[in-house]
């Protein structure tokens, strides 16, 4: 019958529909499953995935004060309040709570911004402290939120401000430390990544919940002393005011480690309020960043040069004419009249150019400053003293000078005639101290550094002293010498302004400023140096001092000992270092 | 309508083309992957039954214990075996004499249930703006639509057969009015009072099944589409949620409007995406945390595919597949068309609710509120479900093999061994 076979028919017809839409979705479930799978994956984690971020509390720093670490840097939660001005009920009510508790902190337009009620985030008042955020808080105004911002604390003020640098807005260190140890200040924020229910209840679900806690920045104690910084930042304020220049910088360094024990620049400025300093200049570091033609500094290496190598001895003899030719061009000195056969320790205590120039010579073939005495040079100056190049001392934007070579088309024997006596070549302080440091502590290089350790759990772990970089910079009798010339030449001059029973030695500088135009040099500036240090049988301590002044024409014998010396009798009784003979 | 049954019974023995078959054992493949399907679902409510509870916890304030989902549906697990296995065993001639009193039941309840609704009695349970649900408190819950379609099945499957060996089948004043009027009767309860669409959309299927298997012409075929498209049409342009619903699908993943309909087909492959190949594991589905609308009911389907991922997901379709070519292949070996309009029901019946609920969960037909047959949460539709599965196993009881129905089915057959075996299965089944 025709109806069978129908009713079959029509089965089929059902079987075959049935299997078509299936087989559409097990392409579409294929597709879904496995094609997209990574798209809808990342959209599951969007949606259940509640990420949030543990801030990392960033590194505290110290100085150290008598032997002990003393903050210098710390945090303090301060808040931001905003304003979601589409869901302020109460706009009076909003700006009378704001202008009673928080009316410093408020920004200027904050009443106009409350107005922009398209808008659903103004920031109205900043650095808002918790007494205040929790007094604004009981006022439960609608529509004002806050959000904690972690902000630097300098409880000693303005104190080495450019050593520590700043953290600015966005928790980015700059200058100093906080630059150059940004990362390890910052630390690592923390995850938490929890997988919720669509109310954001956390789910034990899954393996995709991640804690991560957050690791606090390094908090690290510097090797500066903070009595000493305190008193080189008023001794060279005060240096300051005397002689009339308008910036200054002291560097101590301990000649036997490296380790800056002060670094001071002038004019300063207080690190909490770096936005407003309106002269960026003000952030440098002018120790380490603003290098400089050292001057008579110099001359000390240059010795130090001519007797490591056996060409010079302290007592030998020369002819100064006060004026000396070098490639038909003619050096003279400073001072005047100290002609005749001397020796060299009277040019070193008078800072003759000519005697300097005369040891160049005498690295060479004795009449002129030949390939070989500027390669000597060279290889003392740069190599071995380290002029000229980055320290990798643990501050921001150190700069590194420059010293020609031999070998550069400005490496002839004019220019190395005066490098002789410190011009011609750029250096910083930095490196000017770490290399005179090298020569008078018997030979030993340290790069100069700034950090003595850290704390940890509460409590102080310094880092292992820090041994030479290289050692036999120079002979431990040309160490000897230059140390005898060196106080026998402050000695003659200047020793009744020292303390009894110690031996303080150093070397004034007047350095002439390289005019912008690179025509020589300005006639009406100079920049005034004094290098020297202190101790019983080995210096303890290293002072560079620096002082300058648009238009001042400075003198390193007049200006800068001076201030030198006050620090230098100071810090004998801060280091407690007992006299000898 | 019982004399007409009556009339048939009596003229069965000697009537062409009805076949007298000898009770053998049932496709127990039936009952096994009914089974199965029912297991795979109790897992998962054991799995997400908790997280449920708790987003109803913490959203709605309720108290429901971890374990609240899972022993509820234990109970309709077991009353659905229950249910299975008293259809299974209740000789069916009683459901096809019984058919209209059947189906004035369902219409009755769906009365009662809209005057209860109307005057307010305690007796009805109100959601979302909808009575759907008798509440017998500590006795549970009934939902009357499920007696209707059950009444709908076995009327029409009887009224059909009756006429079409009569003949007239596509004759629209002897078989297709009638079947219309009684299919609309039913529909105007469940979609327009108790605003249940996807029950009613699974009730149009039961009847199109029947009507298609009892021979409804090509050109029928095509006007009663036609009249079912444009009376859905007009349901779901009455109906704002509706509406709703057509547009997300419509706009697709281009959507950009964030009502709940875009929001549950997105939640819906998501989880489903997020499963990918092997799935996220049983207890690890997070879209059923609240994410995902109907986590138990409507959207099983998508957490089934979150913690089982496409291999599962496969697996399960092949399931379902299985199940309804099994229905099919029982349908094809009826001799008696009742059964076999039975079958062809039930078979309608499930299909539906399984494509119109897969295909909405991955996004290629709109929402339409219908369950995963024997997975989703939910005692009525499950008790039903199994309730119509256990006909048809029992039904597979009667099949013959299909060159039998040929033979004996034509005026001229001359098998002997159809007879012997008639008298033999006479004997047995007085």
């Amino acid at each position: 019958m025709k109806q069978t076979v129908l009713y079959t028919r029509r089965s089929r017809i059902f079987a075959t529909i049935l299997l078509l839409i299936v087989s559409i979705f097990v392409v579409r479930l294929f597709y879904l499953q496995v094609i997209q799978h990574g798209h809808y994956a990342a959209l599951a984690d969007q949606e259940q995935l509640k990420k949030e971020r543990i801030p990392a509390m960033r590194g505290l720093i110290y100085a150290k004060s008598d032997g002990k670490p003393s903050l210098l840097v710390m945090n303090e939660t301060v808040y931001t309040v905003f304003a979601d001005p589409a869901i302020i009920k109460d706009k009076q009510e909003v700006v009378d709570v704001m202008k009673r508790v928080a009316g410093g902190n408020l920004r200027t337009d904050f009443e106009a911004l409350l107005d922009k009620t398209d808008s659903r985030y103004q920031i109205i008042a900043t650095k808002v402290t918790r007494l205040q955020a929790d007094k604004i808080k009981e006022e439960g105004l609608s529509g004002v939120g806050f959000q904690a911002v972690s902000q630097r604390v300098y409880p000693e003020g303005s104190l080495a401000a450019q050593v520590l640098g700043f953290v600015n807005g966005e928790g980015e260190g700059l200058y100093g430390l906080e630059g150059y140890m940004d990362a390890d200040l910052q630390g690592v924020d923390g995850r938490l990544e929890t997988v919720t229910d669509v109310s954001d209840v956390p789910l034990t679900i899954g393996d995709r919940n991640v804690r991560e806690p957050a690791q606090n920045g390094d908090n690290i104690v510097l090797t500066i002393d903070r009595n000493i910084q305190s008193y080189a930042e008023q001794a060279l304020a005060a240096g300051l005011k005397r002689t009339g220049a308008t910036n200054g910088s002291v560097l101590i360094m301990d000649p036997t480690s490296g380790e800056i024990m002060a670094m001071a620049n002038l004019p300063t400025y207080n690190p909490a309020e770096y936005f407003k300093v309106t002269d960026v200049a003000q952030f440098n570091n002018n120790a380490i960043s603003k290098p400089y033609e050292p001057g008579s500094d110099v001359k000390t290496l240059t010795m130090a040069t001519g007797i490591d190598q056996g060409v010079v001895k302290p007592e030998d003899t020369f002819l100064n004419t006060d004026a000396i030719e070098i490639d038909g061009w003619t050096i003279g000195n400073a001072t005047k009249g100290k002609t005749g056969i001397i020796s060299f320790q009277t040019a070193l205590t008078w800072s003759l150019n000519t005697g300097f120039v005369t040891v160049a010579q005498r690295l060479g073939d004795g009449k002129t400053i030949t390939r070989s005495a500027r390669e000597t040079m060279y290889q003392y100056f740069h190599d071995r003293f380290r002029l000229g190049q980055l320290t990798g001392i643990e501050l921001a934007n150190e700069a590194p000078g420059i010293l020609y070579a031999p070998d550069h088309q400005e490496g002839n024997a004019i220019r190395y005639a005066t490098m002789a006596f410190g011009q011609g070549l750029d250096a910083t302080l930095v490196q000017v101290t770490a290399g005179f440091s090298a020569m008078i502590n018997g030979g030993s290089y340290y790069t100069p550094t700034i950090v003595d350790g850290y704390v940890v759990d509460n409590s102080y772990d310094p880092i292992d002293a820090p041994k030479p970089v290289e050692s036999g910079v120079v002979k431990e009798s040309t160490s000897d010498s230059m140390r005898a010339m060196m106080e026998t030449a402050r000695a003659s001059s200047f020793g009744y302004l020292d303390r009894q029973g110690y031996k303080i030695g150093g070397k004034t500088g007047t350095s002439q400023v390289a005019r912008e135009d690179g025509r020589g040099y300005k006639d009406d500036e100079s920049i005034a140096t004094y290098l020297g240090y202190g101790g019983t049988d080995m210096p303890e301590y290293v002072i560079m001092v620096s002082l300058s002044g648009e238009g001042r024409e400075l003198q390193g014998a007049r200006d800068a000992l001076p201030v030198f010396t006050d620090i230098s009798n100071w810090i004998i009784d801060y280091l407690k270092i007992q006299p000898k003979g | 309508m019982e004399q007409g049954w009556r009339r048939q019974r009596s003229a069965s023995p000697s009537g062409s083309g009805s076949v007298v078959v000898r009770k053998h054992r049932p496709d127990h493949l039936i009952a096994l992957y009914a089974g199965m399907l029912m297991l795979i679902g109790l897992v998962l409510i054991y799995a997400i039954g908790p997280q449920r509870a708790n987003v109803l916890n913490s959203v709605f304030g309720y108290d429901y214990s971890d374990t609240y989902f899972f022993v509820k549906q234990l109970v309709s697990f077991v009353l659905a075996v229950g249910s299975f296995v008293f259809f299974a065993m209740l000789p069916y001639k009683w459901v096809t004499r019984y058919a209209t009193q059947l189906l004035i039941l369902g219409l009755l309840a769906s009365v009662i249930l809209a005057i209860a609704a109307w005057a307010g009695l305690p007796i009805v349970q109100t959601a979302n703006g909808a009575t759907r649900w008798f509440d017998f408190g500590p006795l549970g819950t009934l939902q009357p639509a499920e007696v209707l379609k059950f009444g709908v099945l076995a009327y029409v499957a009887v009224f059909l057969a009756k006429k079409a060996k009569e003949g007239p089948v596509n004759d629209w004043k002897n078989t297709l009015y009638p079947v219309m009027a009684v299919t609309s009767l039913s529909l105007l309860l469940i979609v327009v009072v108790q605003k249940d669409l996807g029950t009613g959309i699974a009730l149009a299927a039961i009847v199109f099944s029947m009507l298609f298997i009892a021979g409804l012409s090509w050109r029928n075929v095509a006007v009663l589409s036609g009249a079912l498209l444009v009376i859905g049409l007009l349901l779901i342009v009455s109906a704002p949620h509706r509406m709703e619903r057509v547009m997300t699908y419509l706009q697709g993943d281009s959507s950009t409007t964030q009502d709940d309909g875009t929001y549950h087909i997105q939640q819906a492959k998501i989880a489903l995406g997020s499963g990918g190949l092997f799935g996220v594991g049983i207890g690890e589905s997070v879209q059923a945390s609240g994410y995902l609308p109907e986590a138990i009911n409507d959207s099983i389907f998508a957490v089934f595919g979150e913690t089982f991922g496409f291999v599962g997901t496969m697996a399960l379709i092949v399931l379902f597949v299985a199940l309804l070519m099994r229905m099919l292949r029982v349908m094809d070996r009826l001799a008696d068309l009742r059964l076999k309009l039975l079958v062809a029901g039930v078979f309608g019946w499930f299909g539906a609710h399984v494509i119109l609920n897969i295909a909405a969960m991955i996004g290629i037909f709109p929402l339409t509120g219908i369950t995963l047959p024997l997975l989703s949460y939910g005692g009525t539709s499950m008790v039903f479900m199994t309730a119509a599965l256990g006909l048809v196993y029992q039904l597979s009881r009667y099949t013959v093999h299909e060159s039998r129905i040929k033979e004996e089915t034509h005026e001229d057959s001359r098998s002997r061994r159809g007879v012997g075996r008639t008298r033999n299965a006479s004997r047995r089944s007085s």
